[in-house]
């Protein structure tokens, strides 16, 4: 039992190291207050902690922590302002820096903008798509839906926004984050 | 919301070493539920079934053409149809309380909607019992039983998600069991949509359905319709083999009338990107003429004022005659 606690362990810190920038930027990129994406960061992993023999591997493991994360926003959206319990300095923290994001946003503000015009779900999937960099499949994974449904859903939303824009889309998003940058107690 | 947004490498950056680490600590002296690691897959199953009718953009309404993507064409031999909700053979649900009606259906679920309450019934194997009662556990902190209740007659359990959200999982029953869920009301009334809920006979549960709904006999003759309405407009039926259309998983007349305009479309679109990579410009013009009538075929038109899908099918076809089909068009129609 021992044996495997502490690979459970070690698995968790390694999900913990390679996904956190990504969650944290999920949450980010979809709150008002940062300190409000450490919530919803403290969330997403305490779940994966308590859950996590059911985390798929390998490249369904990010779609299935934004799926997470998702429904953690949701419920603060609806109203759930329970505070986590836990991640007070990551909030702390959160709400004094101040990045410089001249060179560093996934997406222009106009275009932001722009996207707000759409209707909710259209929004979402093209969020998805230009700000996590998502394809049809993996989006389909976050959201709980059939590959097949969002394909022309995420085709209809990029037509309407070239109709807001009165161009063509962004290209797709961001690359993820490929080399995380490891916190010291992560760290071997 | 704020209008900048990060990309991973700016959060990579952002100066959080000791909230990130701490975090992880905290997470980590949280009790763990005590699981083997090689604990079955997650039995979290979001409600891929929920398909919105007719109240959304109803894009959505195409989950039909997963069977195509999953590998089954239409004619293929598939798997045993399932009983409808995949309830023990010949049993269905019906719910008799006034206002509600069915919002979605599919072979492992039913949705009642009325106004912007929704109840969710979805339909389980026993296999999967166990760890979803466990996860529903996790509703609460620190994780408890559910409230015992009834259902169907049966024992269950209840959860809040909050104080309008509420679900139920009632013990398994000839190797099924269901969970229903029921969001914008409140726990008393949510106990009251319970009690009115009530098993019925497959063809009672067919009987209840609203107008529209294609049921498992009367897909084929309902496909055959739908083509013959669409020959009679365009001229021309599928332009090779006529596919069977007798097995699927699609119940409304939304999500069945895509399945079967899906399929004649794609098969037109297939022959005209055929003939032009071999320069066969008879064809082409074959192929544009067909898909031009796509804005008269009586089914798009019947499914124009529920969803989007006719829009993106018809742009498709405009994007054909102007000579410039996109190759991701297959994604779009589901092909």
């Amino acid at each position: 039992m021992r044996q495997r606690l502490e690979e459970r362990e070690i698995a968790f810190r390694r999900l913990y190291a390679e996904h956190f920038d990504a969650v944290l930027g999920f949450a980010l990129r979809r709150v008002d207050r940062p300190e409000d994406a450490a919530d919803v960061t403290a969330d997403t992993f305490l779940v994966a902690w308590r859950r996590l023999a059911h985390v798929p591997p390998a490249h369904e493991t990010r779609p299935w922590l934004y799926g997470v994360a998702r429904r953690v926003l949701a419920n603060q959206r609806r109203g759930d302002r329970r505070r986590s319990a836990l991640g007070d300095r990551l909030k702390r923290e959160l709400a004094t820096c101040v990045p410089d994001t001249s060179d560093h946003v996934v997406q222009q503000a106009d275009v932001v903008a722009a996207m707000r015009r759409l209707s909710g779900r259209d929004q979402e999937v093209l969020e998805l798509h230009l700000w996590e960099g998502l394809e049809s499949r993996e989006i389909a994974e976050v959201l709980g839906i059939p590959t097949a449904v969002v394909r022309p859903r995420l085709s209809r939303a990029r037509s309407r926004l070239r109709e807001v824009l009165g161009n063509d889309p962004p290209p797709a998003g961001h690359l993820p984050s490929k080399t995380p940058e490891l916190a010291r107690k992560e760290r071997p | 919301m704020s209008t900048t947004k990060l990309t991973d490498e700016a959060v990579a950056m952002l100066p959080l070493e000791a909230g990130r680490a701490e975090l992880l600590e905290e997470i980590m002296t949280t009790v763990a539920p005590d699981r083997p690691v090689t604990a079955p897959e997650s039995p979290r199953r979001p409600s891929r079934w929920l398909v919105p009718v007719a109240a959304a953009a109803a894009v959505v309404a195409i989950a039909a053409a997963t069977i195509w993507s999953q590998g089954l064409l239409p004619g293929e031999e598939k798997s045993e149809v399932a009983s409808p909700l995949n309830l023990p053979e010949g049993q269905g649900i019906v719910l008799d309380a006034p206002g509600w009606t069915v919002d979605a259906l599919n072979s492992d679920g039913i949705m009642f909607r009325k106004g912007q309450a929704e109840l969710e019934v979805t339909t389980y194997d026993a296999e999967d019992y166990d760890s979803y009662v466990e996860d529903r556990e996790h509703i609460y902190d620190p994780p408890a039983p559910g409230e015992p209740i009834q259902v169907l007659g049966r024992d269950a359990q209840m959860w809040a998600y909050s104080p309008d959200d509420h679900a139920a999982i009632r013990v398994v029953e000839d190797g099924h069991w269901l969970e229903v869920r029921g969001s914008g009301m409140d726990e008393a009334a949510y106990l009251d949509l319970l009690d009115q809920l009530r098993l019925t006979s497959q063809v009672e549960f067919e009987a209840s359905l609203p107008n529209g709904y294609v049921t498992e006999g009367g897909r084929q003759a309902a496909a055959d319709k739908i083509v013959r309405d669409i020959r009679s407009v365009s001229g021309k039926g599928f332009p090779g083999d006529t596919p069977s259309f007798a097995d699927g998983d699609a119940k409304d007349r939304y999500q069945f009338g895509a399945e079967v305009v899906g399929a004649y479309a794609c098969a037109w679109l297939e022959s005209y990107a055929n003939a032009v990579s071999h320069d066969q410009q008879g064809q082409v013009d074959e192929a544009v003429a067909v898909l031009g009538t796509s804005r008269e075929w009586p089914i798009l038109r019947e499914m124009d004022a529920d969803g989007d899908y006719p829009e993106v099918l018809w742009q498709i076809a405009d994007e054909a005659a102007a000579g410039d089909l996109q190759d991701s068009y297959p994604e779009g129609l589901g092909c």
